[in-house]
């Protein structure tokens, strides 16, 4: 019996520790769409493969950006 | 005194000429508190990722201002009483 393949995921780094951003913006809208899908939903950090503490960062800087209308709490576009 | 950076979605019905003006009216308040506003930006039309008050489109404006809390508190109070604001919103960029 052939034993399904063990995946090895390519380890992600996060691209904010990277680029040594300290403060993610809620106005920069450009960058934070990357991490949200096209439902505006925001993207797990399994898919983002971002470090806790950015992905938490970049959560609030959408939710900040959602009250201020930059970004949609839901977009029915499909 | 602390750093600011305040969010201001105005009315697009307001006429673009006003806008400028009817800010500099608003922030009155942070130069008598004896803060400083270090910066006014408007970034004008935008479009709204949702409808608020049936309005699809708003003028956007981002102040930077240096302040006391309290006077921070009164400005956006007033804002929030202000018609012609659809909402603010304020942070403090540098507790991060």
């Amino acid at each position: 019996m052939a034993k399904p393949p063990i995946r090895k995921p390519k380890k992600k780094v996060c691209v904010f520790c990277q680029e040594k951003i300290s403060y993610v913006d809620y106005k920069d809208t450009g960058l934070l769409r990357k991490f949200i899908s096209d439902r505006g939903k925001i993207r797990a950090r399994r898919v983002t493969g971002n470090c806790t503490q950015h992905q938490r960062d970049v959560a609030t800087a959408i939710k900040n950006a959602r009250e201020m209308a930059l970004l949609p709490y839901t977009s029915t576009a499909r | 005194m602390r750093n600011y950076e305040m969010m201001i979605i105005l009315d697009p019905t307001l006429e673009e000429r006003i806008v400028q003006p009817s800010l500099e009216q608003y922030l009155q308040v942070v130069p008598s508190g004896g803060g400083a506003v270090e910066k006014l930006e408007i970034w004008g039309r935008r479009r709204l990722a949702y409808e608020i008050d049936k309005r699809s489109e708003g003028i956007y404006a981002v102040v930077d201002l240096l302040a006391e809390p309290d006077t921070v508190r009164e400005l956006d109070r007033q804002l929030n009483l202000n018609e012609a604001v659809l909402r603010t919103k304020v942070v403090r960029p540098q507790a991060h």
